[in-house]
């Protein structure tokens, strides 16, 4: 194999690294395929289902709901009010930033998201949440 | 042939010399300038030797009283660092007891129940009987102040070897016979008190009675001949011997300590942390060393992870599985470490929380609970905010920092 040839993937995993990071929340193939995934459950759930709200998730974020666990009503009580910042856990374990902008990593890894959805929606709302709401939440935090 | 030339030139320069008095006291002979010039009637009785083992005796003993009964716990380093150094007294002073000068001896001293029945008899009637050395009550309280320092040095180290894993006992004793020792220490400690008190107060009595200031002679080392009284032929000291005895000691403590210090200690700090429960459950604080609850309190915080401490924090069951497994095998049954033997008490109304347990509680009770709330501590569960060592399990006290303070208790005492 010629050299060059060899560098090739590199050199593409290397343009992909810099437009990734360019381009917060976008060309996260991982990413997009969760929110994929939210949309078919969605439409499936609710055949007038037409797309994620970035200002639904933020609703969804901010509000303080009550039906959770009293110590945490809301999103922000541990994620803070910017998703841009870092959040506390109850015990003060540092939470890495929410916005894709401040974390690419976030929702990339669909175990994780599916784990963490499962449990905060439970402590803060007290039930699941719909295919619709964590797509919005995911959607919102794209646009941060 | 050169040898006793020598020694007989020397005999003969002391006899010229007028600082010479006499070679009777050749054993206490002092070398310092003019250290030998005492009056006609005063002798040297205690030898440099003894009179740096008192007096660094009364300093450890006061380091070990202070930091064992009112410093923080942090400075149990310094507080063990004492009991090494009476370790060290101790031993000097038996060897100097078989070879130091006469009175240094503790032949000399051991007086039989007829020699202190007179003496106390001379006491009441306050015409004591005149000892050059330590008299027979005197002598009866120095014996038994060389044995109850000794107990607390071997009841310290059992202390420190079975209670917190350190030192040379660390992998001898279990947590049981040092928390034996520890019940016995505390008392040891108040008996030595007293019995120091008893001590100076037969100086004093003793100083008035024979007009003498006692304490002056255990700094110069002389004490007056009353009149008429024989002058003495002490016994020369043999520091060669000695030297040869405390190398000999040293041998045999220092193998000692080497072949102690390969068994292996039960320490906790020795567990890798699982991959998989650190992760999860270090995602939310800091992941507790499995020795922390027995294996009851983590089953049963296992199966209630949906509501863990007020928080959602269910896992799959497969993870839950595996982390449960884990924890079940290394929880704090299998552990002696201080920590996994005071936190297996668990609050019979809590019996998951590390924090509700009973010794958690009686330990903490000294600090604000706003302490716990502000930051950078933020949460009783934030063990790392004053325990160096916290995720090792071992929570040695030399490694407690309270945010603000500056340095921890060192020396860290080995092991």
């Amino acid at each position: 194999m010629r050299p060059s040839a060899r560098m090739l993937p590199l050199a593409a995993l290397a343009v992909g690294l810099v437009l990734t990071a360019a381009t917060p929340g976008r060309a996260e193939p991982a990413r997009d395929a969760i929110l994929a995934d939210l949309a078919a459950q969605a439409k499936a759930a609710d055949a007038g289902f037409a797309g994620f709200s970035a200002e639904r998730g933020r609703a969804l974020f901010a509000t303080r709901h009550a039906g959770g666990k009293p110590k945490t009503p809301s999103c922000a009580t541990c994620h803070t009010k910017d998703p841009r910042a870092r959040g506390k856990t109850r015990v003060g374990k540092v939470i890495e930033p929410m916005a894709v902008s401040a974390n690419p990593s976030r929702f990339t890894d669909a175990r994780k998201v599916a784990k963490w959805f499962r449990r905060n929606c439970r402590s803060v709302l007290g039930r699941v949440c719909s295919a619709r709401e964590k797509g919005d939440f995911i959607t919102f935090m794209m646009s941060r | 042939m050169a040898r006793s030339a020598a020694v007989k030139l020397q005999r003969a320069i002391r006899f010229a010399s007028p600082r010479a008095k006499s070679d009777e006291d050749l054993g206490a002979r002092d070398d310092r300038p003019g250290a030998n010039e005492v009056s006609e009637r005063e002798v040297k009785v205690w030898d440099r030797p003894v009179r740096l083992f008192h007096w660094s005796l009364v300093a450890l003993v006061a380091v070990g009283a202070a930091t064992g009964y009112s410093a923080p716990e942090w400075w149990m380093g310094w507080h063990a660092a004492a009991g090494y150094g009476l370790v060290l007294l101790l031993v000097f002073r038996v060897v100097w007891g078989f070879f130091g000068s006469e009175y240094a001896r503790l032949a000399s001293f051991a007086h039989g129940p007829r020699a202190i029945a007179g003496h106390l008899r001379g006491l009441v009637l306050l015409r004591p009987p005149h000892y050059l050395g330590h008299n027979p009550t005197g002598a009866v309280m120095i014996f038994a102040l060389i044995a109850v320092v000794f107990a607390l040095v071997v009841s310290g180290l059992l202390v420190l070897g079975g209670e917190e894993h350190q030192g040379p006992l660390a992998a001898l004793a279990s947590f049981d016979l040092g928390a034996a020792a520890k019940a016995a220490h505390g008392p040891l400690t108040v008996l030595l008190l007293a019995m120091i008190g008893l001590h100076v107060a037969g100086v004093a009595v003793e100083s008035l009675l024979g007009r003498e200031n006692l304490v002056r002679a255990m700094i110069t080392g002389d004490k007056r001949l009353p009149p008429g009284t024989p002058r003495p032929r002490p016994r020369a000291a043999r520091p060669g011997a000695a030297a040869v005895a405390l190398g000999v000691f040293a041998l045999v403590a220092g193998g000692t300590l080497v072949g102690l210090a390969r068994l292996p200690i039960p320490d906790p700090a020795a567990l890798a942390l699982d991959e998989t429960y650190a992760t999860e459950c270090g995602d939310c604080h800091a992941p507790f060393h499995p020795s922390l609850l027995p294996a009851a309190s983590w089953a049963g915080m296992m199966a209630h992870l949906d509501d863990h401490f007020g928080e959602d924090a269910s896992l799959d069951p497969e993870t839950t599985r595996a982390i449960a497994a884990y924890l079940a095998t290394n929880a704090s049954e299998f552990w002696d470490s201080e920590a996994a033997n005071r936190f297996r008490v668990v609050s019979t109304a809590a019996p998951w929380r590390i924090t509700a347990t009973p010794y958690w509680v009686a330990k903490h009770a000294g600090i604000a609970a706003a302490r716990f709330t502000a930051p950078p501590v933020l949460s009783k569960a934030n063990c790392a905010a004053c325990h160096r060592d916290a995720a090792s399990g071992r929570f040695d006290d030399q490694e407690i920092v309270p945010p603000g303070t500056k340095t921890a208790g060192e020396p860290k005492t080995g092991a």
